[in-house]
């Protein structure tokens, strides 16, 4: 009996684009958009201490070194490619949350939906605050804007929107690079996830309030 | 040299390990399963496999294993076989945990091993309560490597039909069905192997799988091979009684300390937790004390029958007794036992872990089956092999619980190699066989498929199954009297009878379930006329077959092997010396005390 | 013809049943419904044998019996999966007393259909070849026991083992579809188990290669419906994530390292 040792079966070379795509996609959204997302939020919410600060803020941003190039690299290629790779992992999957309505299965609809809706707010935010203010947004300009019922409330939508997809998509990420791989750290991530889609939800609401109503909880820090 | 063709029907335990045994030795081997063969019947095998490894400084040989198993069958198997069986089983255990069988484990990462019925030692490893499963995807595992390197290919959903053989009533070959498109096709081959299980299914209801109908053996039987000790069946003490199947309640529930036990007072009412202890009736420990619970299967089916019957002593008068595990921890069980608890728990919404379970003996196995020779596996035709449940060559009388994994991985080991040399010693091989041969065997079955499809008659084929089974399972299992054993073999005449007047309700060629249930039928009702007449022959009792009429074994007359040959549609008897070369045969008592 | 019908209830209780009927692969589907006599612990493979032994719509028109997979009947052997009042799951173990009626029984909505509630799964065992779910051996011959391995080790790996490849985890997967060809969680939990034996370990490269490749474990989308379904409880995402893990580390480990 002829009996040579086997080896493992040699196949051909997987085509490994689609993992690595995959990937970049998942941490893409986190780093650079969620941290450029939580940038944004955070230099926004000086709003709340002034229409002054929040000016001086803005144009601290705006006259970075560099700006174009970090722009590009840092904000528009990778929303551009997160959305898009997005929206082609979306066409592959076939929502089910009806049929199957576990909480996990609904984020999973929701996530798509609310990359949707954060995409399309993006596109008009940055229209309508970077190209009709010719890049000369401010206090003035965005209060005008709050004050229109429909801005403001598409505002609060996409901000709920692109908190939730951040939230949820940090859970994704930390699953699916196996950072949480027991269902221990799953839940713990699921809870990190709400807890960050919560806070970016909040504050947003509140600079939204904020730039709509004059409203400066923190104005009394100039004082100081 | 030409290369040898070789086929494996059957891609349970026995016959993945011939097929892998055969592509190891560069042979190709085409590869028929009813059902993808991950999904075959061994998956249900729970409790462990034996195997002499004296892992546990209890002084455990395979000296100590192959007296156990002779001794265990009550002296009715051959004992060369059995012998090389117990020998070959402590490598069968190494070769599984190479290939990635998670079996239990010891403080030192060792293999750990439980105590099962018939034995005193503790001889069993086990994979949880799921040991055949796991040895199942092991095996699985291995032949799919082979299936991805080109050296297997798989008939999954094909159905054996009948063997080919030549004028010389030599084995060319087999005719298969495709379950999906009903295509009838031969398929030439120097040598087959068979390893198609058991025969549930012919007492209607069992621990059985649903494709375990013993039809393949039928098939070959009347086509001459012969079939040996058929009247041995084995009945488990313990299963959950259900209207579609029994499902077994493993021996390694008793094993790991589950105790049998019925309420002292007939027609206790109270729940089972509120019977205190002195009004509980341990017969099992009673009644033999050196064994306990773990007496082996026969013993301890009699004595529930006789509890239940007899002393009218069943769970609120209805045919049950208690196995009780509920004393065991809770982390204890989920750790070794969980795989069959769960399935009390799904399927009865009990929780045994915190409950005594309901059980009841029920149809398992069968000692007997195709006959082998006792080196080579070979049946009685050329060509021919067996290998597992479906022969009858290791378990005599009665097997013992965790033998069956061990026989079915050693049969298929040494009937590969065996096939393999008869292929390569064969004058002509298939290739030259005429095609003629083929084309007759092809038509002749294409001809009973078309009659069976345009029977014209009033008789539905799962209503003559049920009351086969019926018959079977009342007359044919744990007491034996020879007056109704002659009323069922009337009964299965008037069964074969109304056969002729069936009628499918479903007439179409494409996946159709009734005209092939209907072949394995017509299959089934031959093969229940020979457990039945071989019981009704068999004048004594041995083992799995008692009579109350002959209570006592009778060596002198009856220490034979029972052959049974299908000559032109009669059934017929001859009896064959058995090998006690080994171990003189000697009074099989249980009920000593320790 | 049977008096003994079907049970030969005599409590008068019925069972509604509706099954989606489907003749082949080129026919329409159509929905038949049968009224069955009720009998306690009754699952849907029961069902299935009272419309084979007297197969006759509720409406009184002789039909064909229902063709279906089933084997074990115990929940071990994974072959009967149909959808059951929409959810996925083994008829063996579905009690008709847990559900709703009328009772609607589907096949499985992820593989091809070949008659009524059969459906061709064999894709997922190409797929266990395609992702090299085995130990290579040497051989057969006696070499020894196996590696020693410790108890812990053993327990959280024993419960990938009892994975029946019933695909209840792929018809739920949203990802699980005509245009993708994910391979679904129980494949990959195979992945993890293979990965963390310790032979099957000395080849986790080549394993890790072909879940990296199309179809493989980047197609998981997260949606966590599989370990909801399945019935064996195998902590499927925990599985996914552990792959992704091993996989992840090996892409960058050995793009930077080699």
């Amino acid at each position: 009996m002829s009996t040579q040792p086997l080896t493992m079966s040699v196949s051909k070379t997987d085509d490994q684009s689609a993992f690595f795509w995959r990937k970049l996609h998942s941490l893409s959204g986190i780093v650079p958009v969620g941290v450029f997302l939580a940038e944004h939020f955070w230099s926004n919410s000086y709003v709340l201490v002034s229409p002054e600060k929040y000016d001086s803020v803005g144009q601290e941003l705006q006259t970075l070194p560099f700006r174009p190039i970090i722009e590009a690299a840092g904000i528009w290629l990778p929303i551009l490619f997160h959305a898009g790779y997005g929206f082609y992992i979306w066409s592959k999957g076939k929502s089910n949350a009806f049929a199957y309505p576990w909480m996990h299965n609904w984020m999973y609809t929701l996530q798509r939906w609310s990359g949707l809706v954060a995409f399309l707010f993006i596109g008009w935010h940055v229209y309508t605050a970077r190209f009709l203010t010719g890049g000369r947004s401010n206090f003035g300009t965005v209060h005008t804007d709050m004050s229109n019922n429909l801005y403001a409330a598409f505002y609060l939508v996409g901000v709920l929107a692109a908190s939730f997809h951040l939230g949820n998509g940090l859970w994704n990420f930390l699953c699916k690079w196996g950072f949480a791989a027991t269902t221990r750290a799953q839940r713990a991530a699921a809870y990190l996830g709400a807890a960050v889609a919560i806070c970016f939800a909040l504050a947003g609401v509140l600079i939204v309030y904020s730039a709509r109503f004059n409203f400066h909880p923190f104005a009394g820090y100039i004082q100081q | 040299m030409r290369e040898p063709k070789i086929i494996v029907v059957g891609g349970g335990l026995a016959g993945l390990m011939a097929v892998i045994r055969a592509a190891e030795a560069g042979v190709p081997v085409d590869l028929f399963s009813i059902v993808p063969v991950k999904r075959s019947h061994s998956v249900c095998a729970q409790g462990g496999i034996n195997a002499a490894k004296n892992l546990k400084g209890e002084g455990d040989s395979t000296d100590r294993h192959f007296d156990d198993t002779v001794y265990g069958g009550d002296f009715l198997a051959n004992q060369g076989p059995v012998k090389r069986m117990c020998e070959a089983a402590p490598g069968v255990i190494d070769m599984l945990d190479r290939m990635g069988v998670m079996f239990n484990r010891t403080a030192e990462g060792l293999l750990d091993f439980r105590r099962f019925g018939g034995t005193l030692f503790h001889r069993t490893a086990f994979a949880g309560a799921t040991t055949g499963q796991q040895m199942l995807y092991a095996l699985d595992e291995q032949v799919r490597r082979f299936e991805s390197e080109g050296k297997v290919k798989k008939y999954e959903g094909w159905t054996f039909l009948s063997a080919v053989l030549d004028d010389h009533r030599i084995s060319r070959g087999i005719c298969a069905m495709d379950l999906k498109t009903m295509e009838v096709r031969t398929f030439p081959a120097d040598a087959a192997i068979f390893c198609t299980g058991g025969v549930g299914a012919v007492f209607g209801r069992s621990t059985n799988s649903v494709v375990c109908t013993g039809s393949a053996q039928s098939a070959l039987f009347q086509q001459g091979a012969d079939y040996a000790n058929a009247e041995f069946i084995q009945v488990h003490p313990t299963a959950i009684p259900g209207e579609d199947k029994c499902r077994l309640m493993s021996e390694s529930a008793r094993g790991e300390g589950g105790r049998v036990w019925v309420p002292k007072k007939p027609g206790d009412k109270r729940p089972a937790k509120q019977i205190p202890e002195a009004e509980r009736f341990y017969f099992l420990e009673e009644w033999y004390p050196k064994y306990g619970n773990l007496v082996p299967r026969d013993i301890a089916t009699r004595a529930i029958h006789k509890v239940v019957y007899t002393q009218k002593m069943g769970l609120e008068g209805a045919p049950a007794v208690y196995l009780d595990v509920s004393h065991i921890p809770r982390e204890t069980l989920d750790r070794k036992l969980e795989g069959i608890l769960e399935i009390y728990e799904k399927f009865l919404g009990v929780d045994p872990r915190e409950h005594p379970m309901r059980v009841f003996p029920a149809m398992h196995y069968t000692m007997g089956g195709l006959w082998i020779d006792n080196a080579n596996q070979a049946t009685s035709v050329p060509g021919i092999y067996a290998a597992g449940e479906c022969e009858y060559q290791y378990h005599g009388a009665n097997r013992l619980g965790a033998n069956s994994l061990v026989s079915c991985i050693y049969g298929g080991m040494v009937a590969a190699p065996a096939a393999i040399r008869y292929a390569r010693g064969l004058d002509k091989g298939c290739e030259s066989v005429s095609t003629v041969v083929y084309e007759n065997e092809r038509r002749r079955q294409e001809q009973i498929n078309d009659s069976m499809l345009h029977a014209e008659g009033t008789e539905n084929p799962v209503t003559i199954w049920k009351e086969m089974g019926d018959w079977m399972t009342e007359h044919v299992t744990v007491v034996r009297n020879n007056p109704d054993l002659e009323r069922t073999d009337g009964k299965l005449l008037e069964l074969a009878d109304r056969f002729k007047k069936i009628n499918l309700s479903d007439r179409t060629y494409w996946a159709n379930q009734t005209l092939s249930f209907c072949r394995e039928l017509q299959n089934m009702l031959v093969l229940a006329r020979v457990i039945t007449r071989g019981a009704l022959a068999r004048n004594e009792s041995r083992g799995a077959h008692y009579k109350p009429d002959f209570p006592d074994r009778n060596d002198a007359e009856w220490l034979k092997t029972t052959r049974a040959h299908y000559d032109c549609g009669t059934i017929k008897f001859a009896y064959d010396p058995v090998d006690t070369s080994m171990i003189p045969p000697r009074a099989r008592r249980y009920d000593a005390k320790a | 013809m049977d008096t003994a019908a079907p049970g030969g209830g005599n409590s008068g209780r019925k069972v509604i049943v509706r099954v989606k009927r489907r003749p082949g692969t080129r026919e329409e589907a159509h929905w038949e419904e049968f009224a069955l006599d009720w009998r306690p612990h009754m699952n849907i493979i029961i069902c299935l044998r009272d419309i084979a032994e007297r197969p006759v719509t509720r409406d009184g028109h002789a039909t064909t019996p229902v063709s279906y997979e089933a084997n074990c009947l115990e929940e071990v052997c994974g072959a009967c999966a149909m959808l059951i009042n929409g959810v996925s799951r083994q008829a063996c173990s579905t009690l008709v007393d847990s559900l709703e009626q009328p009772i609607r029984i589907e096949p499985l909505t992820k593989f091809p259909v070949v008659r009524d509630l059969v459906v061709d799964r064999s894709i997922m065992f190409e797929n266990l070849k395609r992702m090299k779910c085995w130990v290579p051996l040497d051989g057969t011959y006696d070499l020894g026991p196996g590696p020693r391995i410790a108890p812990e080790v053993q327990e959280k790996y024993y419960p990938l083992s009892r994975c029946i490849t019933c695909g209840n985890c792929l018809e739920v997967c949203p990802q699980v579809n005509e245009n993708s060809d994910f391979v679904g969680a129980a494949i990959l939990s195979q992945v993890r188990l293979f990965n963390a034996h310790p032979t099957g370990a000395m080849h986790m490269k080549e394993r890790l290669a072909a879940v990296m490749g199309p179809g493989g474990v980047a197609d998981c989308a997260n949606a966590q419906n599989c370990v909801e379904v399945c019935p064996k409880q195998i902590p499927l995402t925990e599985s996914i994530a552990e792959v992704n893990r091993q996989a992840i580390r090996q892409a960058v480990l050995g793009w930077l390292l080699g």
